[in-house]
C-alpha cells in the first residue's frame, strides 16, 4: 500500500512563535499514501503545530515540508489544500454560508473549479458523509452539532485532499459518537484510499484505529512507529504524560501470565485468555 | 514586554510601584492639559516629555512604531480639512496656493494648534495603556469607587474581547485551510471578505454567551435585585495600598494641573499671541 | 434522613422541541454522595445539572412538571442568587467558565458575590489555592494559561464558595489526559473529606468510577438505571442500553458471556488484575488436578 515516495516528507523543520519560543526543533517525518496514522502527546507538545505545518497553515522557520515534492514555502496555500485537508476541533469556527451547498461548494470554488465540477465534488461529498439532499438549502447556524460537523468534514472532502487531518476528532463526543466518526474515517480510508491523520489524546481510540503513532513532547518527536510496539514503551509515553488504555495496562501487568503487553482491544485481550486457557489444557 | 490586550507592557518597571489610580489620574488629568494651551512648541514638549517618560519606565520604544502611521496620517486629515478642504474665506491671509485652493494662514495655524494638543493627549493615553495591565486598568476604575457592575462590564468586554481574537485567528486559519488566499488581492477585495469573517465570530460568541452567563449566575451573581445590592469586599484592592510616593505624584499632578490653570487662563501664558513658533512660522512664510 | 436533593416525577421541556428533554425523572441523592451521571449525548444530563442548581428553571424557558427540592425546599422558591450558594457548579468549557482577568479575579468573585469580608476571603482563598495547586497562577490573566488550568480554576472558584452541593458536568471532557488527571486527584480529595455532595457527569468512566457511590444512566430524558456502582456493573446487557464501561469491565462481561468466568465483575484495574492472577491460578490448578487425576 505504500508508495517508494512518501507523499509528504518533513525535513528538519523547526517553527518558532513570534515572540521567539520554539514550538517545534528539528522534526523529521515521512507520511506514505494510504496511512492511518495518530499524533498523540499532551496540549503544548507541539502536534497541533506539527499538523498545521504539513498543510502550509503554518510555514516552518527553519526546515521543509514537501507535500507530493512542493514546498510549503514557496506553494501558494490554493495548491496545498487540495492535497492535504485539514478539519478543525469545532465546526463553528469555519462554517459562514448561508446554505450548506455554498459551505461545501466553498473550498472547489476556491481553487476555480468550473460550477458543474463544483456541483459534482458537492454531490459526492455530502453523499460521503451521508448528509441529506433536503438540507442543501439549510443554514448551517441552525443544524444540530452533528449535523455542522459533517457540512464541516464534507466541506473538506469536496477538494479531494489526498491526506485528512482531523483535529480532536472524539473530545466532547459520547462513546457511540466517537466510534461513528472513527468509522467513517477507517471508511475514507480504507475505501476511498485517503490518508488519515488524526491529532488526538484519546488513546482507545488511537489503539484500535491507527495502525501507526506519533508521539510528540515538548516540540519534538519522542517515538514513531507501530501502535502496538508504541504503547510497549512505557518511559516514552511517561515523557509525553500520557498512558495506554486501560486493556493494554492490564495485559502489561498481566505479561508473565503470558498477555501480550501490546493488546490493544479488548476482543484481543478476551482471545489470549482463550489461547492461555487451550494452553492449560495442552500442558496439563 | 509582555503582551496584553490594551498593548504590550514591560516586563519590570518602576512604574509598577505607583498604585494604579495614580496611574488613572494622572490619564484623566495630564490630558486635559493641552486643552489650555493654545501655543504648540509647549504641547511639543510635553509630548517629548511623555516619550521620556514613557522610556524612564522602561517601555520598549520599538512598539510606539506603531502609532507613527496612525500619527502621520491624522496630521494629514487634520491639514487637509483645515486647509485645502476649509473653505474660501475672503478675510485670511493667503500664504500659498495648492492645485487653485488657497491656503490660508490663520487655517493653516488652527491646523497646527489642533495637531499638537491631539498629540500629547494620545501619548497620554498610550503611556497608559503600555504601562497598565488589564488588572490595573479595573484596579484604578474600583479604586475611584465606579459602581461594580461597570467595571465588571468593562472587564468582560476586555475577556469577550480576548476570546473574540483567539476565535478570530483560528477562524483565519480555517479558511485558509479551505483555499481562501487574501496575498496580492486588493484592500477592497480584503474588506469584502474579511465581512464573511463576522459570521463564524458570530455564532461563536452567541453559543458561548449563553454559558458565561450560566457561568455568572451559577456564582451567585445577580444583575438585579437583592443579590445585587451586596457590598462587595473589593478583594483585589487588598493588594494594592497607597505609598508615600503615591500621595506625592498625585499632590505633584494636582499642583502641575493648578499651576497650569493659573498660568493660561490667569497669565495668558500660552495664547497664541505668545507663541514664540507661530510668530516665526508666520514670518517664514509671510 | 432527607435526601439532599430529591426529584420527583420531574418532567422539563424545552420551547419548540417535541419531546422533552426530561422525561418523568425521579431520583434521591443522599449528603455526602458521590454520584457519577452517564448516558449518550442529547440524553438530557445537562438539563439535568441545570436543574439541580437552579439555572433550569431561572434562566431558561420551558415547560416544568413536578418538583425538584434542595435542601428540603423546591428549586423555585429560592430567592435569586441564594440557591447558587449552596449548589455549585461546573461547567466544560473552560474557556467561557473564566470570566475575570486574573486568576485571583476569579476565585474572589464568587466570594465577593457572597458578601464576605476580606479576611473571610484571604482564608477561602489561601485554602482553594493550596487544594488545587494555582499559587503561581494567580496573577495571570486568561490567555496566559492553558484549558486545563482554567478548568481547575472553575472548579476552585466554586469550591471556594463552599457549596453543600457540587455537580460538574463533564469537567474534563476537553482537557487533556494530565489535566484530566490534576481534576480527578482534587476530586479525590475531596471525596476523602465526605464534606460534599457531588454529582458528576462523565463520559470517560475508567477514573469516575472508583470515585463513585452511585452511577445512574440517563438516557431519552429516562433514568434507566440507577444502582450503587458496583452492582451497576454487573449488570450484563449494559452496552445494550448505551453504556460504555471502561474496558476491563467490558472484558469481564466478554469473558462471562463467553461462560469462562462466572463471579463478580471487578470494576477497577487493580481489581481485574487481581482477578485475573487469581483465575489463571485456579485453571493452573484445575487443570493440574485434571491432569494428575486422568
Amino acid at each position: 500500500m505504500n508508495a517508494a515516495t512518501p507523499f509528504i516528507k518533513v525535513l528538519n523543520l523547526s517553527y518558532a512563535y513570534p515572540d521567539g519560543t520554539l514550538a517545534l526543533s528539528d522534526i523529521n517525518l515521512e507520511i506514505y499514501d494510504g496511512e492511518f496514522v495518530a499524533l498523540i502527546g499532551q496540549n503544548g507538545s507541539g502536534k497541533t503545530t506539527l499538523s498545521k505545518c504539513l498543510n502550509g497553515l503554518l510555514k516552518p522557520t527553519r526546515g521543509d515540508v514537501l507535500v507530493e515534492g512542493l514546498n510549503s514555502k514557496t506553494t501558494p496555500i490554493v495548491q496545498m489544500v487540495n492535497r492535504v485537508g485539514y478539519v478543525f476541533q469545532n465546526p463553528d469556527h469555519q462554517l459562514f454560508n448561508n446554505n450548506c451547498w455554498d459551505e461545501i461548494a466553498y473550498g472547489p470554488r476556491n481553487i476555480l473549479l468550473p460550477e458543474e465540477e463544483v456541483a459534482v465534488r458537492v454531490r459526492e461529498a455530502a453523499a460521503v458523509v451521508g448528509l441529506a439532499e433536503e438540507y442543501f438549502e439549510s443554514h448551517p447556524f441552525f443544524l444540530s452539532k452533528g449535523l455542522r460537523q459533517r457540512v464541516a468534514i464534507a466541506s473538506i472532502l469536496a477538494l479531494r485532499p489526498k491526506v485528512i487531518i482531523v483535529d480532536e476528532p472524539t473530545t466532547g463526543q459520547d462513546s457511540k459518537q466517537s466510534y461513528e466518526i472513527m468509522d467513517f474515517l477507517t471508511l475514507l480510508n480504507k475505501e476511498r484510499g485517503h490518508t488519515i491523520i488524526i491529532i488526538t489524546h484519546d488513546m482507545p481510540i488511537v489503539a484500535r484505529y491507527a495502525r501507526r503513532v506519533i508521539a510528540m513532547a515538548d516540540g519534538k518527536i519522542l517515538a514513531d512507529g507501530i501502535t502496538a510496539e508504541i504503547f510497549k514503551q512505557l518511559s516514552i509515553l511517561e515523557k509525553a504524560s500520557l498512558e495506554p488504555p486501560q486493556i493494554t495496562r492490564f495485559a502489561q501487568r498481566l505479561h508473565q501470565h503470558g498477555f501480550d503487553p501490546g493488546t490493544l482491544t479488548v476482543e484481543q485481550a478476551v482471545d489470549q485468555f482463550r489461547q492461555i486457557c487451550q494452553k492449560f489444557i495442552h500442558d496439563g | 514586554m509582555n503582551k496584553t490586550l490594551l498593548g504590550y507592557v514591560p516586563k519590570e518597571s518602576p512604574i509598577y510601584e505607583v498604585h494604579p489610580f495614580v496611574k488613572l489620574f494622572f490619564l484623566l488629568v495630564v490630558s486635559l492639559f493641552p486643552l489650555f494651551v493654545a501655543a504648540p512648541e509647549w504641547n511639543f514638549g510635553l509630548l517629548i516629555f511623555l516619550l521620556l517618560l514613557m522610556f524612564l519606565c522602561r517601555i520598549d520604544m520599538r512598539t510606539l512604531r506603531i502609532y507613527v502611521p496612525v500619527a502621520i496620517s491624522m496630521g494629514s486629515i487634520i491639514l487637509l480639512s483645515y486647509t485645502v478642504l476649509g473653505g474660501r474665506h475672503a478675510e485670511f491671509q493667503v500664504v500659498a496656493s495648492v492645485f487653485g485652493f488657497p491656503i490660508y494662514w490663520e487655517r493653516l495655524r488652527d491646523a497646527l494648534v489642533v495637531y499638537f494638543r491631539i498629540l500629547p493627549m494620545i501619548a497620554t493615553m498610550v503611556f497608559f495603556l503600555s504601562t497598565s495591565r488589564e488588572r490595573d486598568v479595573i484596579v484604578a476604575m474600583r479604586s475611584i469607587k465606579m459602581p461594580f457592575v461597570v467595571t465588571y462590564v468593562f472587564a468582560m468586554a476586555l475577556r469577550s474581547a480576548g476570546m473574540v481574537l483567539e476565535d478570530f485567528h483560528i477562524v483565519r486559519q480555517a479558511e485558509q485551510a479551505r483555499g481562501f488566499d487574501t496575498t496580492g488581492k486588493s484592500l477592497a477585495y480584503k474588506i469584502r471578505k474579511y465581512v464573511m469573517y463576522m459570521i463564524p465570530l458570530f455564532a461563536l460568541s452567541l453559543r458561548r454567551a449563553e454559558e458565561f452567563t450560566n457561568a455568572l449566575v451559577a456564582r451567585g451573581y445577580s444583575f438585579t435585585g437583592k443579590a445585587a445590592r451586596i457590598k462587595r469586599a473589593d478583594y483585589i484592592l487588598s493588594h494594592y495600598s497607597y505609598k508615600l510616593h503615591d500621595y506625592i505624584l498625585i499632590l505633584l499632578i494636582a499642583f502641575a494641573f493648578g499651576l497650569l490653570l493659573y498660568l493660561s487662563l490667569g497669565l495668558g501664558f500660552f495664547d497664541l499671541n505668545k507663541s514664540a513658533f507661530i510668530r516665526w512660522l508666520h514670518q517664514v512664510l509671510s | 434522613m432527607e435526601p439532599i436533593i430529591e426529584i420527583t416525577n420531574y418532567s422539563w421541556k424545552y420551547p419548540e422541541t417535541e419531546k422533552p428533554a426530561l422525561d418523568m425523572v425521579n431520583l434521591q441523592i443522599n449528603k455526602g454522595e458521590f454520584i457519577g451521571i452517564i448516558g449518550p449525548n442529547g440524553a438530557g444530563k445537562t438539563t439535568l445539572a441545570l436543574s439541580m442548581n437552579g439555572l433550569i428553571p431561572g434562566q431558561y424557558h420551558g415547560i416544568k412538571q413536578g418538583e425538584v427540592k434542595v435542601l428540603g425546599r423546591e428549586v423555585e422558591e429560592y430567592s435569586k442568587g441564594e440557591l447558587q450558594m449552596h449548589v455549585g457548579m461546573v461547567f466544560s468549557d473552560p474557556e467561557a467558565q473564566f470570566t475575570a482577568m486574573t486568576v485571583e479575579d476569579e476565585l474572589v468573585f464568587g466570594l465577593e458575590n457572597l458578601g464576605l469580608t476580606r479576611a473571610e476571603i484571604k482564608e477561602r482563598l489561601d485554602w482553594v489555592v493550596q487544594l488545587t495547586d494555582l499559587q503561581r497562577l494567580l496573577n495571570k490573566p486568561p490567555y496566559e494559561i492553558s484549558g486545563g488550568q482554567k478548568q481547575r480554576v472553575a472548579l476552585a472558584a466554586v469550591l471556594a464558595m463552599m457549596p453543600e452541593v457540587m455537580v460538574l458536568d463533564e469537567p474534563t471532557s476537553m482537557l487533556d489526559p494530565l489535566s484530566r488527571k490534576r481534576i480527578y486527584e482534587v476530586l479525590r480529595q475531596l471525596r476523602e473529606t465526605q464534606r460534599h455532595t457531588i454529582i458528576m457527569i462523565e463520559h470517560s468512566l475508567e477514573n469516575l468510577i472508583p470515585l463513585t457511590d452511585r452511577m445512574i444512566l440517563l438516557s431519552d430524558g429516562k433514568v434507566v438505571m440507577n444502582d450503587e456502582t458496583r452492582k451497576f456493573f454487573q449488570a450484563p446487557d449494559l452496552l445494550d442500553k448505551g453504556v460504555y464501561p471502561s474496558e476491563v469491565i467490558q472484558y469481564f462481561h466478554a469473558l462471562k458471556g463467553q461462560g469462562l468466568y462466572e463471579s463478580e465483575i471487578p470494576i477497577t484495574l487493580d481489581e481485574a488484575v487481581e482477578v485475573q492472577e487469581n483465575l489463571l491460578a485456579l485453571l493452573k490448578v484445575s487443570n493440574n488436578m485434571r491432569g494428575t487425576s486422568s
